[in-house]
């Protein structure tokens, strides 16, 4: 892996390093002041700047004449092109029309970034125009050419020397400066643009660890989805032959024997029941429910649960009651929120004292839903674990000799197999005074669960 | 990466300072300005943030020319000690050709100037650059301060290579000049392994090192300067 180019190795230009408009501004005042013209030009030769003073008429007049039109060329191309020292002093090159340019290089660290050409000015010493210049046309008006010559500035040449350097000083800290700025600015924007890569590598490898932890999840659920297969297998059958003795298939039994068989087949009965439990579980981890929906009566449903959990409820000594009334038709997965219902039922039986009693009703909610409310006066749920019932194997009492049964997997199923029939389980509870479950589901769940997003971990797995 | 432009003889070499924050980076450098001759030396261009005082690195140029006509340009660079400013750290990195790490030598900063050691390794890593090859001067900085560590305590940045160690008190000038004479011959030293600054390019390593060192002012130095 490498970074890109960073400015700090990029070779500086001229040109990027000061601002070409107001540069030029400053070449015009200085020109304007020394009135001498003054070119810049970068290290290959792009002129950045040109300022002409008092030299229009004179030059001109030389350019019309062919002969003045080459030589001109001539010395352009020398004060432009040819070398000079490389160090920040000024070379002095003579025009054939007598006039002069300084010229300096631009030095910026060791390097010879530009050049700035002083002139055309004329020498102090110059008496008369040269025969360089008279004889360049047979028509030359030297009288016109000495005229236009006079608005041209007369220097010295250590003069000329002296601005030219000062000239060369100034845009030595403009070029500093200029230098100074770019690259702060170009530095600050690599920093940034480098620590966004810095910051996308780090999220690439989190989301890779993330899908192979996933992945790890999946292969978990995988696995307890086979075990618990696996474990209902010899299960039934410890069970069924437990039956098959009872019913006298293996001959008679005495009392003690039949109370024996009774214990197993009961342990096995709760024993396959947790296994069940651990299986659908495993299965919504998985993602791997589906729903089969159908037209349910959804009376019919409550009256068996309440049928289901009657025997424990009798013998615990509590008042189950189920309020019928007119319902509509629910389109919804009639096993699983059987399922839903006597988990919750229960649920409110185990955790009721005796004397209590357990209501099981059903009422509309607004939004083509219905509700199915499991009201207990049972022990109750303190606020701080409410949030976390619905939690996968989450226990309020935890402790080893907690007083309750259970895997603590029965809300988890029921808020997972509601969720993926587009509804909700809701939760109120005072401690001591009782428990109200609430199940929430559209009256046509097949619509619902597209529509929500929340479900689509368990309904489309 | 040294850059060698065979057509306007010209070499560019690299050199980073490398640390903490107020390890000396910095007045590494402003000493050095002071001490270099200005015929090779350009400005210290010191880039910072106006608003929050935060450095953000320097940068000074040397430059001679050989007898042989070779234009050497040689960059100082320091970088941005502050933890955020990692990523500029590792810009200035980028082609370095020697690096000069300045640690502040006091025990108490044995675990922070560790950090930078390692995380400069890393830096160093990603910009494609070998540490093993690369050459690295240690300057242990501030020995005039109680509590500084000895030669023998460095074992913590000895663990993967083992550089020079150069002590200094760099808000003194001393061993300035002798941290930059042994990262320049190191520096020179393995370039002329690569590419035959001797043979190819007829620059002797004395020649290299006289062109910086045969004008400096030897204010604030220790006695003997080459080494």
């Amino acid at each position: 892996m490498s970074l890109p180019p960073s400015v700090l190795q990029a070779q500086v230009s001229l040109g990027d390093l000061l601002d070409l408009k107001s540069f030029t501004e400053v070449c015009q005042s200085f020109a304007e002041l020394y009135r001498v013209g003054l070119k810049v030009f970068d290290a290959t030769g792009n002129k950045l700047v040109d300022v002409k003073v008092g030299n229009a008429d004179f030059c001109g007049y030389i350019w019309q004449k062919p002969d003045g039109r080459s030589q001109c060329i001539a010395t352009v191309g020398r004060v432009k092109s040819d070398e000079v020292a490389e160090e920040a002093t000024p070379t002095i090159f003579d025009c054939f029309s007598g006039c002069r340019y300084a010229v300096q290089p631009v030095m910026y660290e060791g390097d010879v970034i530009g050049r700035i050409v002083f002139g055309p000015f004329v020498p102090e010493d110059l008496v008369s125009l040269p025969a360089t210049l008279t004889s360049i046309s047979s028509d030359f008006d030297e009288r016109l050419a000495t005229g236009y010559q006079q608005k041209i500035r007369r220097v010295s040449q250590p003069t000329a020397e002296k601005i030219i350097k000062h000239f060369g000083d100034l845009l030595d800290v403009l070029v500093f400066t200029g230098h100074k700025n770019l690259l702060t600015a170009r530095l600050h924007i690599e920093a940034v643009q480098e620590s966004y890569r810095e910051l996308q590598e780090k999220n690439r490898q989190i989301e890779e660890s993330y899908s192979a932890l996933k992945e790890l999840d999946r292969l978990k659920s995988n696995f307890l989805a086979t075990m618990s297969h696996e474990l209902r297998t010899p299960l039934t059958s410890v069970i069924g032959y437990s039956e098959m003795m009872l019913e006298g298939l293996g001959g008679p039994l005495t009392a003690e024997q039949r109370e024996y068989l009774g214990i197993i087949m009961e342990k096995g009965e709760s024993l396959l029941q947790l296994i069940t439990s651990i299986l659908d579980i495993s299965k919504i981890d998985a993602g791997r429910v589906r729903l089969v929906i159908s037209e349910v009566d959804v009376g019919q449903v409550m009256r068996d649960a309440v049928a289901t959990v009657m025997p424990l409820a009798r013998k615990k000594g509590l008042k189950v009651m189920w309020e019928p009334s007119p319902m509509p038709r629910v389109y919804c997965d009639r096993e699983k929120v059987r399922q839903c219902l006597i988990n919750l039922v229960n649920n409110a039986v185990k955790f009721t004292p005796a004397g209590g009693q357990v209501v099981l009703e059903a009422r509309p909610v607004p939004g083509d839903r219905i509700g199915l409310v499991v009201t207990d006066t049972g022990i109750g749920i303190g606020s701080d674990h409410l949030p976390r019932v619905f939690d996968v194997f989450y226990q309020v009492d935890s402790s080893s000799t907690r007083e309750y049964g259970g895997a603590g997997l029965g809300l988890a199923i029921v808020k997972s197999y509601i969720e993926a029939h587009g509804g909700e389980v809701k939760v109120e509870s005072v401690v001591g005074r009782g428990t109200t479950f609430t199940v929430v589901l559209p009256l046509r769940a097949a619509a619902a669960a597209v529509a929500a997003p929340g479900a689509s971990q368990a309904a489309t797995g | 990466m040294v850059q060698f432009n065979n057509e306007t003889r010209e070499i560019a070499v690299k050199v980073v300072y490398y640390g903490p924050a107020l390890s000396g980076k910095t007045t590494n450098l402003q000493a050095l300005f002071q001490q270099i001759d200005p015929k090779v030396r350009g400005r210290l261009m010191t880039l910072d943030t106006k608003d929050d005082r935060t450095l953000f690195f320097d940068m000074m140029p040397v430059f001679f020319k050989t007898a042989a006509g070779v234009k050497v340009k040689l960059k100082l660079y320091t970088v941005p000690g502050q933890v955020m400013h990692e990523s500029t750290r590792r810009i200035v990195l980028q082609g370095t050709d020697a690096v000069a790490f300045v640690a502040d030598c006091r025990r108490s900063e044995a675990a922070s100037t560790l950090a930078y050691w390692n995380n400069m390794l890393k830096n160093l890593e990603a910009n494609g650059l070998d540490y093993r090859t690369l050459p690295i001067v240690i300057q242990m900085n501030k020995q005039d301060l109680p509590e500084a560590r000895t030669e023998g305590e460095l074992g913590d940045l000895r663990a993967v290579i083992s550089p020079v160690v150069i002590p200094a008190v760099a808000t003194r000038g001393e061993g300035v000049l002798e941290t930059l004479h042994a990262v320049l011959q190191l520096c020179y030293r393995s370039l002329d392994a690569r590419v035959g600054l001797e043979k190819k390019w007829r620059i002797s390593e004395r020649e290299f090192l006289d062109a910086i060192f045969s004008h400096v002012a030897m204010k604030g130095t220790t006695a003997g300067t080459a080494k």
